[in-house]
């Protein structure tokens, strides 16, 4: 409960400060047409040339494109501002303030910038998705649309627990301001389903940054291509990878010293 | 003229060198596209026999050029200039007897891309490696032809970007006008997709915008892919390009420092 109202306040003041930068949203959301525009482009580009990219037909790259969406909005909406926040108090010693107030400091590093004008594209993944879903038609059965909502949710936990541990890593090396470029740099590969990728880009983005886990992963559930024991394994390892990064998260708390004392 | 230049040099290059750790990670971060379409295209283009007349080995053999040459024509002036704009630092270059984009900032990006591509060379080897492009098909003079066409395509994207920064004296922020300017280029330069591929209305205008003297003009040539009327015309339309990117510069940045107020100082 006090968690929900803290939250609402973090958002009241987001709010605020968004609405200082009114040209830059109208850009901004302006921008993400233009871009939504090229993917669509690109898209065509190669459907006109083949029908099946990796064994999935254009609906099913479209509902891959919703999730990468949905994981883009994800990151530049929390996940960027709030490494930026994170990384700049670490560095001149604000941290300790956060540290100091009484709730969960994980949560407030995580959710103290927000960047609201983003929310739309929530929306417009959304949508993304069920016209791609339609489009496929081979998908049908209510369980694997099920199975593909928890495991966007279980993948989301996944990259989000990856990036605990990549920020947590600032308390052992204080110059590590990188910390976040591996992750910005190998988010495009969601675009794409990763089974078309050479072999060692695919065990990149699988196991060691796993971009596809929260992407590729979700969109083979719904095209049922994933046994129950598979989709258990990987509500599994996400929730093992949460604790673990809690763990690392709490370590790093008692490594930090401060920058300013 | 030449010491100035040697000078800005030094302070350039250590300056950059202090900073490998992030060079690294830029490098990296740039990388991921070009090679994520590399493998989108070279999947269709197996499970089809070839896209367009393109085979696999085209795709590989187009992709791992454009590393080479985006690399070498591309350029961060929005980087380093912008916020010199933006908090005021740009008096201190002002008061100095030479012109500081056509200089100091000019010499920044020689630096930064001289450093960039002794750590690239390495990885553009692993890739080689990974990807093995078969380049038998290309003809001797093409690198050679290739040489003027870099330095035109670097030239004119630094001088379009440098006037785009420009752009920063009015506004004080310029990201999303960069970012747009980006997805303009994205399109019209052959980055993601090569131009033949595009639909035949964004060919006609590529032809006469000045993006795909950045990249795809360069890349073909390199493979010896372009008719001698395509690579005259090619040239032609480069030093055209050249004149107007020039005026375009020198005009947004004569206004631009009259309305340069020194924010923050």
């Amino acid at each position: 409960m006090r968690t929900l109202k803290l939250l609402q306040t973090l958002l009241k003041i987001n709010i605020q400060m968004s609405l200082a930068y009114r040209a830059d949203t109208v850009i901004n959301i302006f921008l993400s047409l233009v871009w939504l525009g090229w993917e669509f482009l690109s898209l065509n580009i190669i459907f006109s040339n083949t029908t099946t990219l990796g064994g999935w037909g254009i609906g099913e790259l479209i509902v891959l494109l919703g999730v990468f969406r949905l994981v883009n909005t994800y990151m530049a909406a929390l996940i960027w501002p709030n490494t930026e926040k994170f990384n700049a108090s670490v560095r001149d010693g604000s941290l300790d303030y956060t540290l100091l107030q009484p709730v969960n400091s994980l949560f407030m590093v995580s959710f103290s910038r927000i960047t609201i004008w983003r929310g739309w594209e929530v929306l417009l993944s959304g949508s993304l998705i069920v016209v791609g879903t339609r489009m496929s038609g081979s998908i049908s059965s209510p369980l694997s649309l099920l199975t593909f909502f928890v495991l966007v949710l279980s993948g989301g936990l996944v990259l989000y627990s990856l990036w605990v541990v990549l920020i947590a890593l600032t308390f052992w090396f204080t110059k590590f301001d990188n910390n976040v470029t591996i992750l910005q740099a190998l988010l495009d590969s969601g675009r794409f389903p990763a089974t078309v990728y050479p072999a060692w880009l695919r065990i990149i983005v699988t196991f060691i940054i796993p971009i596809a886990v929260a992407t590729t992963v979700p969109v083979q559930g719904l095209r049922g291509e994933l046994s129950p024991a598979q989709v258990l394994g990987f509500l599994g390892i996400s929730a093992a990878a949460f604790l673990f990064a809690m763990q690392v998260w709490q370590l790093g708390i008692k490594r930090y010293s401060g920058a300013s004392s | 003229m030449l010491n100035i230049f040697k000078h800005f040099w030094q302070v350039n290059w250590a300056e950059n060198w202090q900073y490998r750790a992030n060079l690294l990670m830029y490098l990296f971060y740039w990388l991921v596209s070009p090679i994520i379409y590399m493998a989108v295209w070279t999947t269709v283009a197996r499970s089809n026999g070839s896209v367009n007349g393109m085979t696999a080995n085209d795709f590989i053999v187009y992709y791992m050029t454009l590393l080479v040459i985006d690399q070498l024509t591309g350029n961060i002036t929005i980087h380093i200039f912008a916020y010199k704009i933006q908090d005021g630092t740009l008096a201190g270059e002002l008061i100095r007897p030479v012109h500081p984009m056509l200089t100091n900032t000019l010499v920044t990006n020689l630096a930064h891309k001289a450093l960039n591509f002794l750590a690239f060379l390495p990885i553009w080897g692993v890739l080689c490696l990974l990807f093995r492009p078969d380049y038998t098909g290309t003809p001797w003079w093409g690198p050679i032809l290739a040489v003027p066409a870099v330095i035109l395509g670097f030239a004119i994207g630094f001088l379009l970007s440098g006037a785009i920064t420009c752009v920063a004296f009015w506004t004080t922020r310029v990201w999303a006008l960069h970012e747009f300017y980006y997805s303009i280029l994205v399109l019209f330069s052959g980055q993601f997709v090569p131009l033949q591929l595009m639909p035949g209305i964004v060919q006609q205008m590529a032809r006469y915008l000045p993006f795909q003297l950045i990249l795809y003009f360069p890349i073909q040539l390199t493979l010896g892919r372009l008719s001698p009327t395509e690579i005259v015309t090619g040239f032609a339309s480069a030093l055209v390009w050249l004149v107007v990117s020039y005026l375009l510069f020198t005009w947004t940045w004569r206004e631009g420092v009259k309305r340069f107020s020194a924010v923050g100082a």
